[in-house]
């Protein structure tokens, strides 16, 4: 059971990656044709390790136990779905939450690259958000990146004893602002600015998508927190079905 | 549906099934695409641009069947992220004045010269026609022949599947979210910023249940009907045609020639 337990866990995990990827569904998904070839190319290669780890992790998976197939599916297709949804914003305008967080938290990271990527294609080619040429900087950004700090701070929040909640809203509120930070360095290092070179050039993409990320990544926290609550009120035995601890 | 610009997952989907361009051979529109994708960020030149976005709004007016109208809001679906991010290329932060113009902004100046906005300028068109060359995909070929196409090109059985599921299951969720925002709706769920929250929060824990169980469901429907580790699915023979190819290579060749007169 436990064994069966830990596969589940995996197998969510790849879905978490998943989330991370799709979830900056407005501004900061580096559209299409937005980067140099060669940039595109860099960033593919340094994604393919993770791609090509989760995607033997994920074939462990399914070989051990088939029916866990449509649970991953699931998983991404709950990824995708959360973050194509618009969130309550205050200024009224069009934002999506990334999921990332909630992804990580849920399913933990492990496999989750291999999902990321199939989602954020599936954002490329169904909602027009990224692209292909881009999908290694996106998946990197968002598939591996993001989902690995936000379980890394939740791990580590817990080890430290903090407020499940608090530690909750931190992995995906930091989950979120890493992928931003992450995004801007890649547009930095494709454009490096003519004075500042590229360290000037990663303030200038900072600053200007800071008005939109900043507060998204506050709400995101917030709501995931409360999705968090709301899945322990309701949901306890699926929660450990899919292999997240209770507190 | 068609005519609402927000680019939901069903709109994009729906003009694919649509489009006057379905009947064509997926492999040759994601040959087609990627091409001219490739082209349009290799030769780099705004013109060559302005020419990949011209002659796809063309083709998928008087090929697609698709409303110019649609197609322009289609195509201002990623404008928020290229307007800031071209912001950032063309713009420069510097502790002197610097450039054409600079604006101070007390701790230190904005700057930007005509070249750098002549870049960034030249990038937005890029980006546009390389958004337009996926948009011939997205927008003519539907998610489940795409995927087709990438099993035929011996992509690993389990991605397919996984891919062929996922895309399935989103339309499930989907409609299933759909029906519980009504409901919180009909509650007064949407009130306000706070209640927002917590309906957001109700609702996505509820999808995620809702998910958990029909996976499990789904496995044994599946497995009752014979599934063994392929989903087959019957496609629908889509043959390339010679004037098509020809098209594409004279339409590549006159990018290309274009490339080389613009230098």
């Amino acid at each position: 059971m436990t064994q069966k337990q830990r596969k589940l866990v995996r197998l969510t995990a790849c879905a978490a990656l998943m989330c991370s990827a799709l979830p900056m569904a407005g501004a900061m998904h580096i559209m299409e044709g937005f980067l140099p070839p060669s940039m595109c190319i860099l960033w593919g290669v340094i994604a393919l390790p993770f791609l090509l780890a989760g995607y033997f992790s994920l074939k462990r998976t399914v070989a051990h136990d088939r029916r866990s197939i449509t649970l991953i599916a699931m998983a991404g297709a709950f990824i995708f779905v959360i973050s194509s949804l618009k969130i309550p914003s205050v200024t009224g305008s069009c934002s999506h939450m990334t999921g990332t967080g909630l992804g990580a938290i849920l399913f933990g990271p492990s496999a989750v690259s291999i999902l990321g990527v199939i989602v954020l294609l599936f954002q490329a080619i169904l909602l027009a958000h990224g692209g292909l040429t881009t999908l290694g900087a996106n998946t990197f950004s968002m598939a591996i990146a993001g989902p690995f700090v936000s379980y890394g701070i939740y791990k580590l929040c817990h080890k430290l004893k903090v407020n499940k909640l608090v530690s909750v809203f931190l992995a995906a509120a930091l989950g979120d602002l890493l992928t931003y930070c992450v995004t801007s360095v890649q547009l930095a290092v494709a454009y490096p600015s003519a004075t500042g070179g590229v360290l000037g050039s990663v303030i200038e993409f900072l600053g200007v998508f800071a008005p939109t990320q900043l507060p998204l990544a506050v709400v995101e926290g917030v709501l995931t927190v409360i999705i968090v609550i709301a899945l322990e009120s309701y949901a306890r035995p699926e929660l450990r079905a899919i292999g997240f601890e209770e507190a | 549906m068609r005519h609402t610009h927000s680019h939901g997952v069903r709109s994009i989907d729906h003009l694919a099934y649509t489009s006057g361009m379905s009947g064509w051979n997926p492999a040759f529109k994601t040959v087609l695409a990627l091409g001219t994708l490739v082209i349009c960020l290799a030769a780099d030149r705004a013109t060559v641009s302005a020419a990949v976005i011209l002659a796809l709004a063309a083709l998928q007016k008087w090929k697609g069947g698709l409303a110019l109208h649609d197609y322009g809001g289609l195509l201002r679906v990623p404008l928020a992220f290229l307007l800031l991010g071209s912001a950032a290329v063309a713009c420069d932060l510097s502790s002197v004045p610097a450039g054409d113009w600079s604006l101070s902004l007390h701790w230190f100046y904005l700057c930007a010269s005509a070249d750098s906005v002549r870049f960034a300028l030249a990038l937005v068109l890029k980006s546009l026609g390389a958004v337009s060359a996926l948009y011939l995909l997205a927008l003519t070929t539907s998610a489940c022949e795409f995927v087709g196409v990438l099993r035929r090109a011996h992509l690993p059985g389990l991605l397919t599947e996984l891919m062929y599921l996922i895309y399935r299951f989103v339309f499930v969720l989907l409609d299933t979210h759909g029906r519980m925002r009504e409901a919180a709706g009909a509650r007064l769920g949407w009130r306000d910023f706070r209640t927002s929250c917590r309906s957001f929060g109700g609702t996505a824990a509820g999808l995620l249940l809702v998910a958990l169980r029909k996976s499990r469901t789904y496995y044994d429907a599946m497995a009752a009907r014979g599934y063994d580790g392929g989903l087959c699915f019957l496609e629908e023979d889509k043959p390339w045609r010679r004037a098509q190819a020809a098209g594409m290579a004279a339409f590549w060749a006159a990018l290309i020639a274009l490339r080389i007169i613009a230098t």
